[in-house]
């Protein structure tokens, strides 16, 4: 049920059937491994993840910033393209890509 | 650009000396009209010599005694009182140049279309008119000049928009025949419909396995050029000099593209294949089908994780061993010349979600036949096993419905969709072929096996079992497991049927693409009332549209299964291949003159001109305008602009025009309507009226210019002057215009006319603007009745007053 979760939210209307083979589709899927105590609340990660993956959370570090976190119900819509990991600029968040 | 065909004519100033030949049509015209009596009356028009009825005017003896009467009595204006002339105009054009006249001196009185069918029961009212139509004609006939035509060359490169068979066919043929082809389809593979489907009737043909050598002859051909994920922009010129803007969406993949694959493999985001209606997955980047061409991966730039110049995934680029993935490829807009368009842009199927009794949607087990299409093709999502979407077990019963979005006014579309039958009892004996066991009943209303070939068809299925049920089921209903109750009532037995089924497969219809309209505002094309492009004529000129150079193949012009688009196909690329043969054309003598020591420079019809045929010569007070022959099309809304009588329109002068008016309202004014009808739209509309009978009031009396944008105001002043009780002012509609927007001028000179009639304490309802197009009969019989009732309520005081405002015209 994962992955019927990875169908683009708005498809065609035309094309509502869940499709039959969606079980044999392989999607990377990634793990989001955050540091609290580096993040400094630039957003960059929450603005440019392309799946929508991360928000901020109401939780102060202990430098003052409110942390980064997982949105809720969305853990599984990370595809690890890791483009975080790349533009985060205190290196706080990680990708752990998935097997299986 | 344009080459002169003769000498310029030698001015002649003879007497008119008029012949007119009323038509009997057989009785389509005799049957209404007293053509003996027309011919007798018109004998005494002025300038006319010899006045003759005749059976049937376009026969090749009709024909003859106009040539004779032409030799013999030295006659020099015709005047043929029969059908539209959009019709057989150029017929009697033909004759009379045989006979040595020059073609613009001949005219056509519309007895037909505009009378005796729109006036079947009222003979007197019809021969009233008919003799009004003459007596316009022939005064307008003896102003009529002699033209020369000038010579245009047509390039010799063709334009076919969308790559389903019917325009793989045209791209084809015309491409083997030498010319040059640029195909354009919308979708990232050419194929089309036919594509998509698994076998085709009546012969079984594996439809992919016939379609895809066909798909990659086009696609090696060194003649055409394919334009996938393309769409037309822009189209400017006229027949044999289009100018087409083509804008090519970026693929994202360049084409040393291996096509191996790997690149989808890695990508993260899923959707559903359009090409498997949605029955299968695919990624963002993706080929649609197997035998796709080009067979270049495509990325979804809806779907992909990199929007912008973002680039967050780079997945399929790292795969990519062909380094063939770019997302610097930016859209690309493509300028081409073309002498001749084919439009093949196909068909879409009707959503049956709309009929909520059938329960699509609601129950996973109810499909369409499209979706039965693509799950019983070995190259679909199930590799060909007939399975239900519950439980994905193979049912025992099956049930199909007929007619499902076809054929019902009020939901859905009235017309049949031509397929759907021979589609259910094909993809019926699919099922008995591989799963005989499997019980199959058939709802219909008829079943309408026409084609060669189908009946066998239809008996074959009747012998293998497959029970055809007369009655439309009313409702679908889930039970238990999946399972589907059909109900409703077998209308040949009297009795309610309450079957139940593992599967229902809805028969569904076409229907014209979403987006047919930004093609035909593109082309200036014509709908019929189904929505679907109109021809030229339905049976003589079945592939032209009324845009001369652009032709119609496929399912774009109505519902026709493959047989019928590959043959419309070859027809639409003969065509178009005549015109390219010949390698040049006459445009009608239609431009405009320009008297210079009339023209004060002032650019009023510079600013009017949609082609930009119109320009300015000098400086300052010696300012003057020049026309540009090649460029203009002759709406002749410049001449309508014209504040000085500087402009006169070739073929349509004013002096004609307004004899033409005089004529009609000489007597009985006060009763009358006087119209004005663009050749393309609301002329055609007035014929189709015609030749569907739509019985209308004899009052009014249509007066034809090639654009409304010609109607000038003072031919309406000068109709109200003569004391016509209302003017009808007609054209395309706003949008629709077929020389790009005259039409808005027409508008723009009513409102004008209407603030004037204000002025002048004149009833504003007594000027009527309204928009036909060509299919719109009906719309036009029921606007000419309410005119003629607003005619009816117009008193003579009120007709005094007009004539008194307006006599000094």
């Amino acid at each position: 049920m994962v992955l019927e979760k990875a169908l683009p939210e708005q498809t065609h209307a035309r094309y509502w059937r869940k499709p039959l083979d969606i079980d044999s589709q392989k999607i990377p899927r990634g793990k989001v491994h955050i540091i609290d105590v580096r993040c400094k609340e630039c957003g960059f990660c929450i603005e440019f993840c392309p799946k929508d993956v991360l928000e901020k959370s109401d939780k102060y570090n202990r430098k003052g910033y409110n942390v980064v976190r997982v949105v809720k119900g969305r853990e599984d819509m990370c595809v690890a393209c890791k483009h975080c990991e790349d533009i985060c600029p205190e290196f706080a968040l990680w990708i752990e890509e998935v097997k299986g | 650009m344009a080459t002169e065909e003769a000498a310029p004519p030698k001015p002649k100033k003879e007497e008119p000396r008029v012949g007119v030949y009323i038509c009997h049509c057989g009785l389509n015209i005799a049957g209404s009209v007293d053509v003996v009596e027309v011919a007798r009356v018109a004998e005494k028009f002025p300038g006319v010599v010899v006045s003759k009825d005749y059976r049937y005017m376009c026969s090749d003896p009709g024909q003859e005694l106009l040539k004779k009467d032409i030799k013999e009595n030295n006659l020099n204006r015709i005047v043929v009182a029969s059908c539209t002339p959009r019709l057989h105009e150029p017929t009697f054009r033909a004759a009379i140049q045989e006979a040595g006249l020059n073609k613009y001196l001949f005219e056509m009185a519309n007895i037909r279309e505009h009378c005796s069918w729109v006036h079947l029961r009222d003979r007197e009212g019809a021969t009233a008119k008919a003799i009004d139509l003459v007596k316009m004609a022939v005064s307008r006939a003896v102003l009529l000049e002699e033209q020369v035509e000038q010579k245009v060359p047509v390039i010799r490169r063709t334009l076919v928009i969308g790559g389903g068979v019917a325009g793989i066919q045209s791209a084809l043929d015309l491409a083997d025949a030498g010319y040059q082809v640029y195909m354009v389809e919308k979708n990232p593979s050419i194929g089309g419909r036919m594509a998509q489907i698994d076998k085709t009737f009546p012969t079984m043909d594996c439809s992919i396995c016939i379609l895809a050598p066909k798909m990659s002859e086009a696609g090696r051909h060194p003649l055409i050029e394919i334009m996938t994920n393309s769409e037309v922009k822009s189209v400017t010129g006229y027949v044999g000099n289009f100018q087409v803007e083509i804008l090519e969406k970026a693929r994202m993949v360049k084409d040393t593209c291996t096509a191996c694959g790997d690149c989808s493999k890695v990508c993260p985001v899923i959707a559903p294949n359009e090409f498997d209606m949605g029955l299968a997955a695919r990624k963002a980047i993706y080929q649609p089908f197997a035998q796709a061409v080009p067979p270049t991966y495509i990325i979804d730039r809806n779907l992909c994780l990199n929007k912008g110049h973002v680039i967050a995934c780079e997945r399929c680029v790292e795969a990519c061993l062909a380094k063939s993935i770019d997302f610097s490829l930016t859209d690309k807009t493509t300028r081409l010349d073309v002498g001749t368009i084919v439009v093949a842009t196909g068909a879409t199927t009707f959503d049956p979600t709309k009929l909520a009794e059938f329960g699509y949607r609601k129950f996973p087990n109810v499909i369409t036949t499209l979706e039965f299409e693509r799950l019983i093709n070995a190259g679909g999502p199930t590799r060909g096993h007939l399975v239900r979407f519950t439980d994905f077990k193979e049912p025992e019963r099956v049930a199909f419905v007929q007619c499902i979005g076809s054929r019902s006014e009020n939901r859905g579309n009235p017309y049949c969709s031509n397929i759907c039958c021979m589609e259910t009892i094909k993809d019926s004996l699919l099922i008995k072929e591989h799963w005989p066991d499997v019980a199959i009943d058939v709802y219909y209303m008829d079943i309408r096996a026409f084609g060669k070939g189908f009946e066998d068809l239809y008996k074959r299925a009747k012998a293998e079992g497959i029970r055809f049920i007369r009655g439309i089921p009313a409702e679908v209903r889930e039970t238990n497991g999946g399972d589907l109750k059909v109900i409703g009532e077998n209308t040949l037995m009297q009795r309610v049927y309450d079957e139940t089924y593992g599967m229902v497969i809805l028969s569904i219809g076409l229907e014209p693409q979403e987006d047919s309209n930004v093609i035909q505002r593109l082309l200036v094309l014509n709908k019929t009332a189904d929505g679907f492009f109109m021809e030229s004529h339905p049976k003589l000129l079945p592939v032209d549209t009324p845009t001369k150079g652009v032709f119609l193949a496929g399912c774009a012009e109505s519902p026709k299964d493959i047989k019928d688009s590959v043959t419309q196909a070859c027809a639409a690329a003969s065509r178009a291949n005549i015109l390219m043969a010949r390698g040049e054309i006459s445009v009608e003598a239609l431009t405009p003159i320009i008297e210079l020591d009339k023209c004060t420079g002032c650019g009023l019809c510079v600013k009017v001109c949609p082609f930009n045929a119109l320009q300015f010569v000098g400086e300052g007070k010696g300012r003057k305008v020049q026309v540009i022959e090649a460029a203009c099309a002759g709406c002749g809304t410049c001449g309508a602009e014209c504040m000085f009588g500087a402009i006169t329109n070739k073929h349509y002068t004013d002096a004609q025009i307004l004899a033409q008016i005089d004529a009609a309202l000489e007597v009985g004014a006060e009763k009358k309507v006087m119209a004005f009808c663009c050749n393309w739209c609301s002329y055609a509309g007035a014929d189709f009226a015609g030749v569907s009978r739509m019985q209308y009031a004899p009052d009014v009396r249509i007066v034809r210019t090639m654009c409304s944008g010609r109607i000038a105001p003072k031919f309406i002043r000068r109709a109200f002057a003569k004391g016509a009780a209302v003017v009808l002012v007609s054209g395309c509609h706003l949008g629709d215009c077929h020389y790009i927007n005259a039409n808005h001028q027409t508008k723009k000179r009513v409102e004008k006319m209407w603030a004037e009639l204000d002025r002048k304490g004149v009833r504003k309802e007594r000027l009527q603007l309204d928009w036909f197009t060509a299919a719109e009969g009906q719309k036009f019989a029921d606007r000419i009745n309410e005119i003629c009732g607003i005619a009816t309520t117009v008193t003579a005081e009120e007709i005094q007053k007009a004539v008194a405002a307006y006599k000094e015209n």
